[in-house]
């Protein structure tokens, strides 16, 4: 790592003000994807805000109206652990602790989870040329090879985003509490994924001088079915090749009035399948409309021979994550 | 840093430990890891606002024992751990959190001493195997281990120790099989010695303590 400066802000306003005031900066939670990038010089920083000693943000906080307020520094094992989200935000939960190695899941935070990078390689070593870093053509096209780290839509970008909680996070619909200076405001989780210059987003993108503060979660007055899936290659500390987060709610005559269907590791930012939810839409959640359903998600897939395999991994974890949902007492 | 410590294990003669140790005094003598040994004032300690780039001076508490260096602000724990502190239990492999080999406990809890910034350990409680037991006075985990035959070339065992320590600190007597696969799971074995490693986490835990 290059040499860097570490500014330890006591508040999330200090630290709104401390990565806009130094130059070069970047902002630090766990730092578990953070240090890796800057081991191999794909962020080299003057500046490190780091999180560390910032108080209010480790609290996982039921609101009055039911709605569920978590802290940025809330680590994916509090997440795991917590009886609220297990009662509350199950698929939260569940991702949270399938998520990597008890040793990471005790110093990654929900916040650090989202802003995290892509895993791809070429992204990830600054000598390859991607077109995240102003390259012209993504060399992933030109490789024929199996690409874990690869999406299934033809994008300027093909690589996948990592994290198997922001499709969670994007089926319960959450809002982003950000702080900027003296400010704190909501974001809207899909504005997250936004890019000012159109170029796809292959991670979050904040505000000039934002700080995650928390993750908000509304409360629903309605019974909702939540459903989670996630297909890698190893039992347990593997990253996902594929994830599915499912909500939906019923009207009363038992068809499907309200659904969520996002999808991790198969686009370069986490993917809602308008597809799949207009299928869902005014059915009965019957095994024919999952399967609907499951087609109708990757009816646009358009991947590289690397990443084909993906497409038919994703119509399985969405039937799963339905199956799950529906299958919820 | 003394030569008597209890990690050696051999007594005398020439072990691959004290011949890194020899070669790199002349590096390790140089500005970047100044340890103070002494008379350091309270102040100096107090988590500033801002540190670095340069080395700044901290207070670990590792394995029970306060110790004052100036680190640089980009060293890891596992940097740390190793080079001023001479604590060599913990491994430096992947050096991405992707290996379990320098596992340690941080405020009680196994994470990967590679993730971790030597400056926000500060005021934190640092666990290493060293601070589990010596070859003279093992731990139960550790003896378990020897006697579960739980190792083979015994790079990732350090990283694993950890692991089966905090799992059977955390499930007790009951501790059951899949308990132990998980707390293990952050922690890669190359030559495939897990089924021993899950005897001996059980087998630690049955005995108690």
């Amino acid at each position: 790592m290059k040499a860097f400066k570490f500014v330890r802000p006591r508040t999330c306003e200090e630290a709104s003000k401390a990565v806009q005031a130094e130059s070069n900066a970047i902002l630090k939670s766990g730092g578990i994807d953070l240090l890796d990038r800057m081991k191999e010089h794909v962020d080299d920083p003057d500046t490190v805000v780091g999180l560390v000693d910032a108080e209010g943000l480790e609290a996982i906080r039921i609101e009055d109206d039911g709605a569920i307020n978590i802290g940025a520094k809330v680590t994916l094992q509090q997440l795991a652990d917590s009886e609220a989200v297990q009662r509350f935000l199950p698929t939260l939960a569940e991702a949270a602790g399938l998520a990597a190695s008890p040793q990471i899941r005790n110093r990654a935070t929900i916040a650090g989870n989202l802003a995290q990078h892509t895993r791809c390689g070429y992204y990830r070593r600054a000598s390859f040329p991607c077109v995240q870093r102003g390259a012209s053509e993504c060399p992933v096209k030109q490789d024929g090879a199996v690409q874990d780290t690869a999406g299934v839509f033809d994008d300027e970008c093909v690589s996948a985003h990592p994290s198997s909680i922001a499709p969670v996070l994007g089926s319960l619909e959450a809002q982003i509490k950000l702080r900027i200076n003296e400010v704190s405001m909501f974001a809207l989780f899909d504005n997250l994924w936004i890019r000012r210059d159109g170029k796809p987003a292959s991670h979050a993108q904040l505000p000039e001088g934002a700080v995650i503060e928390a993750i908000h979660i509304p409360a629903r007055s309605e019974k909702q079915y939540v459903g989670f899936a996630e297909i890698r290659q190893k039992a347990a500390f593997d990253w996902a090749l594929v994830t599915c987060a499912v909500r939906y709610a019923l009207d009363p005559d038992g068809k499907i009035g309200d659904a969520s269907v996002w999808f991790g590791s198969i686009a370069p930012a986490p993917h809602q399948s308008v597809p799949a939810m207009r299928a869902l839409l005014g059915q009965e959640c019957t095994d024919k409309t999952i399967q609907a359903a499951a087609e109708a998600s990757m009816k646009n897939a358009k991947p590289v021979p690397g990443a084909a395999y993906k497409v038919k991994l994703a119509k399985v974890a969405l039937k799963r994550a339905l199956e799950h949902a529906r299958g919820r007492s | 840093m003394s030569d008597d410590s209890p990690r050696d294990d051999k007594p005398s003669g020439l072990t691959r430990r004290a011949l890194f140790k020899g070669a790199g005094a002349a590096a390790a003598a140089g500005a970047v890891f100044r340890s103070i040994e002494a008379g350091a004032k309270e102040s100096d300690t107090v988590p500033a606002n801002v540190q670095g780039p340069g080395t700044v001076p901290v207070e670990l508490d590792v394995n029970g024992a306060k110790k004052k260096l100036e680190i640089e602000p980009r060293q890891t724990l596992l940097e740390v751990l190793r080079l001023p502190l001479d604590l060599t239990g913990a491994k430096p492999v992947c050096d991405r959190g992707t290996c379990g080999a320098c596992t340690v406990w941080l405020d009680e809890k196994p994470v990967y001493a590679c993730t971790v910034l030597g400056v926000e350990a500060a005021g934190r409680k640092v666990t290493t195997v060293e601070g589990l037991g010596t070859p003279e006075a093992m731990s139960s985990i550790q003896k378990t281990f020897v006697a579960e035959d739980a190792l083979q070339c015994g790079f990732c065992t350090p990283g694993m120790v950890m692991s089966a320590a905090w799992a059977v600190k955390k499930h007790g007597k009951d501790l059951t099989e899949d308990q132990a696969r998980a707390a293990c799971a952050g922690n890669l074995c190359r030559c495939g010695t897990y089924p021993h490693v899950l005897k001996a986490a059980l087998a630690c835990a049955r005995k108690g303590s």
